[in-house]
């Protein structure tokens, strides 16, 4: 469709709208630049405005999330593009780059969408619902989570038997099933990669039984299941429904491990198992909590006082890797690892197995651009050529980073690293 | 208090250990072997205690010779320290510890003493052949009058006192009491391990391993024992004859299988190889391999104009019986059936 292709320009783009994205784009137009923010995901907001609590004050993610989310949105000199994703970036001169972006069909025209839900509930398809991380069900059409930015419905269109039951339910008719790909280029100043990171599979480790064992979840899972739009309104076990009594931690899933390639620290699966632990403790008094850990790293401003409070509120610290993990005919795991303190070899019973799933780079960028232009390090994640000076500087002037597209970091850190890549933006969008 | 020797871990990169500094003491190791217990738990601490240079620690510890190298350790270390071979290399050096000779040492540490001892047995033959005019009859009679010498004097001078030895260290000093009686009562133990080598079906999906082991060390010990004690060169039974053939035929298979495997390198368990490794399956083939060609030109009448053929096959015994089984890999065998009967009298 070439005669369709839309254009536009902006001073800056922003790719990611995750909190170190949406940050960038904020302070970007806060300051009197124009910014096209572009999220691949239905909503904006990326993983922490789906976490429960942040660490190390415990604070509500969500709440301090969707008002920044709002700001964002609301922003007169921010236009976001959802469900959209970067396919091409050429830059075509001094502040000039071009960009190819495809904006993908939500089938629902969003401006007119109020949120009512009542196609969600006249859809008869129910599939995995992934912001929930298949813990529970959704339909295919369907509003993304309570807190989407936008809050406008989508058409799941693979699941979808194009049934006709959510036009008919729709009050506004913003159900639009003809709704076609469109493509953009974007004219740009300058553009900052928040592209952020993915959670590691724990497939990869088949002896940790996750895919097999009903009752071996992620952190993620768990994360949903103590967040305040949580899917069961306490904590269950996915095998039976029981409410689990004995909690263990597997720390350094996919991460500080060679044998699936990420060898480094994901900097975040320590303090956030360590959270996790305390809000299980509020939600689950009688339960046992336990974490297998390598080496608790608690390095950053109040961490070692957080993991100080875990250990006096009662949980429980083994220091020793989890080898195999086992399953009993009561749907219980075995967890086999050895006590490093006692250096003896030791098989435990829990009745749910949480595996603290390490954050892997998000490679998409490199893609975007002519061959090598956007250098990425050993891992994967963006490479910083000034990482002391300049850590919001990429290979490719003009081109910044932000957050966890430049490798494993916390809220904190990403929001400080998007307040740089927006600094030294500003900077080059304003030198002569 | 223990002592610390910081030069330890470079000492026992020469044994074929490296890496193993990697590690950062997870435990992934311990806790996926399949032969590691709760009483015995390995290969970590060993991991842990050669990093430190705690010599002493090792050398009183039967863990080495409770791992049986099925790799898991090593395909599951995050760290890649390669603790399966750290447990090899500690295997190694355990030989040259129980070595009162101190000649285990000097083989397995430089391949140069290696090649030398093993050309000086090969001239030992040639000028003895020379002396006795390569007659075959005498030959024969002198070398099988070897072999029943060679196997009284390894095990009485070498064997037996390396054995004491590995008591010493592992029970006498570490001062653990045990009753006459529980000596008597395990030492089924010993001869249980000895001829089953059931220990490697611990190692998970591991019974072809177990199963070519189990008729290597059977076909070895009847070979020696057809060989030397029914005189398998000179017996006019049919049924010796054809058990010398039988036993020698399957330790040539086994061995060329094992030689494969360390060739193609894709077990865990055949990806490093010492020279110790080598010579021990090559020369271990080539016994069987020529005592089965000397044998067939027996049969066939041909030895008398191939006695170059007999002295081969007696350099190869002689190379086999002063140096591989005595100094090199052939004491794991020994090693290995007294750690379980030492592990068992240690359990109580």
């Amino acid at each position: 469709m070439p005669g369709n292709i839309k254009e536009a320009s902006f001073d800056a783009l922003v790719i990611g709208g995750g909190i170190a994205g949406g940050e960038a784009a904020l302070n970007l137009a806060n300051n009197g630049f124009s910014v096209l923010l572009v999220e691949k995901d239905l909503s904006i907001g990326g993983k922490m405005i789906l976490l429960s609590k942040v660490f190390p004050t415990l604070d509500c993610s969500a709440c301090i999330t969707t008002p920044k989310v709002s700001e964002i949105s609301r922003h007169p000199g921010i236009k976001i593009f959802t469900r959209s994703e970067v396919t091409h970036i050429v830059k075509r001169g001094e502040k000039l780059f071009e960009v190819d972006i495809t904006k993908k069909p939500r089938y629902v025209a969003e401006e007119d969408c109020t949120g009512c839900q009542l196609c969600e509930t006249a859809c008869p398809v129910i599939v995995p619902d992934q912001y929930q991380y298949d813990l529970v069900g959704r339909k295919a059409a369907f509003i993304p989570f309570s807190i989407a930015s936008p809050r406008v419905a989508a058409i799941d269109i693979e699941n979808c038997t194009l049934c006709g039951a959510c036009e008919k339910a729709c009050p506004p008719q913003c159900i639009d099933f003809t709704q076609k790909e469109e493509e953009y280029i974007v004219r740009v100043k300058a553009i900052i990669i928040a592209t952020g990171f993915n959670l590691f599979d724990p497939l990869l480790i088949p002896r940790f039984g996750f895919g097999i064992f009903k009752n071996v979840i992620t952190s993620m899972q768990m994360e949903r299941q103590l967040a305040p739009t949580r899917p069961f309104n306490t904590i269950l076990r996915p095998g039976d429904g029981k409410v689990p009594c004995k909690i263990a931690y597997v720390l350094c899933t996919g991460s500080r491990d060679a044998t699936v390639g990420n060898p480094i620290c994901s900097q975040i699966c320590c303090m956030y198992s360590i959270k996790q632990a305390q809000l299980l403790m509020g939600a689950l008094p009688m339960a046992d909590v336990t974490i297998y850990y390598i080496n608790i790293r608690s390095f950053g401003k109040g961490f070692e006082e957080f993991y100080e409070q875990a250990k006096g509120m009662g949980v429980n610290f083994i220091k020793g890797k989890i080898g195999k993990i086992t399953e009993n005919e009561k749907g219980d795991l075995i967890l086999r690892y050895e006590d490093i303190n006692e250096n003896r070899l030791k098989e435990t019973e829990h009745d749910l197995v949480v595996l603290s799933v390490g954050s892997i780079a998000n490679h998409d960028a490199a893609a975007w651009f002519s061959d090598g232009e956007l250098k990425l390090d050993p891992f994967n994640f963006i490479y910083q050529p000034d990482s002391l000076a300049s850590p919001a500087k990429t290979s490719l002037g003009g081109v910044f980073v932000a957050g966890t597209a430049s490798g494993p970091m916390d809220i904190p850190d990403s929001i400080l690293s998007a307040g740089a890549a927006s600094a030294e933006a500003i900077s080059y969008l304003i030198r002569q | 208090m223990a002592i610390i020797d910081p030069k330890f871990g470079k000492k026992l990169k020469k044994y074929g250990a490296y890496e193993f500094d990697a590690c950062y003491n997870c435990g992934s190791c311990t806790a996926v072997c399949s032969l590691s217990t709760e009483e015995d738990s390995f290969p970590r601490e060993m991991v842990r205690f050669s990093v430190l240079g705690m010599k002493d620690d090792i050398k009183s510890s039967l863990k080495p010779w409770l791992c049986y190298y099925c790799g898991e350790c090593t395909t599951y270390c995050p760290q890649t320290a390669n603790p399966g071979e750290l447990m090899m290399s500690l295997r190694r050096w355990l030989i040259t510890i129980y070595d009162w000779t101190g000649l285990s040492g000097l083989l397995y540490k430089y391949w140069l003493v290696s090649l030398f001892a093993f050309l000086l047995a090969a001239a030992g033959v040639l000028v003895f052949g020379y002396y006795n005019d390569y007659n075959l009859e005498s030959l024969m009679h002198y070398g099988h009058l070897f072999e029943m010498m060679a196997i009284a004097g390894v095990f009485a001078f070498i064997l037996l006192p390396n054995i004491i030895r590995m008591w010493y260290f592992v029970i006498l000093k570490p001062g653990l009491k045990i009753s006459l009686i529980t000596y008597i009562k395990d030492f089924k133990e010993l001869l249980i391990h000895m001829f089953t080598q059931k220990r490697t079906l611990g190692c998970d999906d591991s019974v072809r391993r177990w199963f070519e082991h189990f008729i290597l060390v059977i076909s070895y010990l009847t070979l020696l024992f057809v060989t030397v004690f029914l005189n398998w060169f000179s017996t006019q039974y049919l049924f010796v004859n054809i058990l010398g053939y039988v036993v020698s035929a399957v330790i040539v298979i086994v061995t060329i299988d094992f030689i494969i495997d360390r060739i193609r390198k894709k077990k865990e368990i055949s990806k490093f190889s010492q020279p110790s490794d080598w010579l021990f399956v090559i020369w271990l083939s080539l016994m069987g391999f020529t005592a089965m060609a000397v044998r067939v030109l027996i049969d066939t009448g041909l030895l008398e104009k191939n006695v170059w053929l007999y002295l081969i096959h007696l350099i190869i015994l002689v190379q086999w019986a002063l140096i591989i089984v005595p100094f090199g890999k052939w004491t794991h065998f020994l090693y290995r059936s007294f750690a379980m009967y030492f592990a068992k009298l240690k359990a109580g």
